[in-house]
């Protein structure tokens, strides 16, 4: 299924100008378990898809609020010269077309 | 008697316990705009304490790096006038953090020249006091020989070289400088670079509040009604008591679900469930969110984990150069479909041509809005748009270089002659003239470290006056 099809929240924002961090979150817990085990959803997916070494993207569970929040490392600092997004709100675009 | 004091005092139940604190955040960032209406229903439910966030580091190196705020000047001073009135108007104390969106010594300065001309302007007579963010290069310096500042994220580690460099240094404060002020009597505290938290649970921390609740409870509330459902900007109140805090939009079409205040710890945040402060750091692996109604949620169970060893957070940016850009679409589907070609060899000739003229080093990037402007995907769109926007930005040494610049390519671009090209008129929609826009200087984060330090209270010192 399709992860747009299930998730309530799909968004991105930086935390502090050295990280991205992209927040999943779902209505239903059986579509977060799913997201949870997809191996479109693990780290060295993300990586690849963001250009990215596998160790620079975490996944962490919160299940208080049913999501699933990825962390990784920006490519440049927040506003440094060649920046396109300096907040980092429009960083989510894989994601919607994402398979899980 | 100091409102600290008379807080002291009220607050004290018969039995020794404490009764609930009603602490108000104002809005979300300070200078945008406060909703009346949810602020003066926050007043109305007779808040002991008001705060207000006025800054952040989200808007980009800009606003450190140049020592301008991120408000304009107008709404900057009507917000102003809305809590300092507000607030005097009930007798409470009134925290603001992050001074100018920067919180470095000229955002600080000028907030308090708005303050100290509001105050003048309504006749309103209170202690005021300020504190200072601004950390000495040397002091920066001396820790960076002695090993005691390391990266937060990834950026390089510090050099003694960043620190001559950034045009102002900040240390985030935590809540023992709140303290301090409120200790000497201040009625109105303004500072500059501060901890989020710190602006609301100095005061409940001081009166004996549980420390992981308040930290808890302040982290959520710092950001207004971005945790309710729907989300905004409107004041919100959180309420503390010995064993937890409820959280209470001041607006009632914003809902403050469980599910609203838990995934606030999400926001902006690269861990849910510890966010590290000076002071120590606050887990909130073990907190309930239980509805008291449709409308609030009631908290608890956050633990606060007081450091080992303290630390601050450094921040500091550096100028770049200065920048201008060409603006201009394009509605050709030949042009298009070649763009990821065309640029690049503009950019030859561009830097082949200007070499006598601009003789500093220039950077030159540029975006094509429409199929990868926003985000570098890696491969092209399955069909390309009918229409695309250039942005073209130099960064030079100096304004009229970066403009040079951004005017040759503008020339080349507009009449590139590319195979299968039939648009021969120019290949540029320019929606104005002059396309090439001086947009001011460029500036960069180069301090974003973390410094471990033996005591707080000589980073960040106090002023006061009596208004």
């Amino acid at each position: 299924m399709k992860l747009i099809d299930v998730a309530r929240v799909i968004r991105s924002k930086n935390a502090g100008p050295t990280t991205l961090t992209i927040d999943l979150m779902f209505n239903e817990r059986a579509d977060f378990e799913c997201a949870l085990a997809a191996p479109s959803l693990k780290p060295a997916a993300i990586a690849r898809l963001y250009g990215l070494d596998t160790a620079q993207v975490r996944i962490i569970p919160y299940q208080a609020a049913i999501a699933l929040k990825i962390v990784m490392d920006r490519k440049l600092v927040a506003g440094d010269p060649g920046d396109r997004d300096v907040y980092g709100a429009q960083q989510h675009g894989p994601f919607l077309g994402i398979e899980i | 008697m100091s409102a600290i004091d008379r807080l002291r005092s009220e607050l004290t139940a018969a039995g020794g316990g404490l009764k609930p604190l009603r602490v108000l955040s104002a809005s979300g960032q300070l200078g945008y705009g406060i909703p009346d209406a949810a602020f003066a229903e926050g007043l109305r439910r007779k808040p002991h304490v008001i705060g207000c966030d006025m800054g952040s580091i989200d808007p980009g190196p800009y606003y450190l790096g140049s020592g301008n705020m991120a408000t304009g000047e107008a709404m900057t001073r009507a917000d102003l006038a809305k809590v300092l009135q507000g607030a005097r108007s009930i007798g409470v104390p009134l925290l603001l953090g992050t001074a100018g969106t920067a919180g470095a010594a000229p955002h600080l300065d000028m907030t308090l020249a708005f303050v100290r001309e509001i105050a003048r302007g309504e006749g309103l007579h209170f202690r005021l006091a300020s504190i200072r963010a601004d950390i000495p290069r040397d002091a920066v310096k001396r820790a960076v020989r002695a090993g005691k500042v390391s990266p937060l994220g990834a950026i390089p580690p510090l050099s003694e070289r960043d620190a001559d460099i950034a045009t102002h240094i900040v240390g985030q404060m935590g809540i023992e400088a709140f303290q301090r002020a409120v200790t000497a009597g201040a009625e109105v505290v303004i500072a500059g670079r501060a901890c989020d938290t710190a602006v609301f649970a100095a005061i409940p921390a001081m009166l004996g509040y549980p420390l992981g609740p308040t930290m808890h409870m302040s982290k959520i509330i710092e950001c207004s009604s971005i945790c309710t459902t729907p989300g905004g900007r409107d004041a919100i109140l959180g309420t503390i008591d010995d064993e937890g805090f409820t959280i209470d939009s001041m607006n009632p079409v914003r809902h403050a679900t469980p599910m609203s205040v838990a995934a606030h710890s999400l926001y902006e945040q690269a861990d849910p469930y510890r966010v590290f402060e000076p002071e120590g750091m606050l887990d909130t692996e073990a907190a309930r969110y239980e509805a008291l109604d449709e409308h609030r949620c009631r908290v608890s169970g956050a633990r606060w984990d007081a450091a080992a060893r303290l630390t601050v957070k450094l921040e500091g940016a550096t100028l770049v150069g200065q920048r201008a850009v060409l603006l201009a679409g394009c509605g050709d589907q030949k042009a298009i479909a070649a763009i990821k070609d065309i640029l690049p060899a503009v950019e030859k000739t561009v830097r082949e041509l200007v070499g006598t003229s601009v003789t500093t080093p220039f950077q030159l990037f540029y975006r094509t809005y429409g199929i990868d402007g926003v985000f570098a995907w890696p491969d092209p769109p399955a069909t390309l748009p009918r229409e695309i926007f250039v942005m073209v930005e130099c960064i030079a040494g100096s304004a009229e270089d970066a403009k040079s610049v951004v005017a040759v390519f503008k020339q080349y671009l507009l009449h590139h002659g590319f195979p299968g090209r039939v648009s021969t008129g120019g290949n540029l929609a320019f929606p104005f003239t002059p396309p090439e826009v001086v947009t001011g200087p460029a500036y960069r984060f180069n301090i974003h470290h973390v410094m471990e330090v033996e005591e707080l209270e000589a980073l960040f010192p106090l002023s006061i006056e009596d208004i």
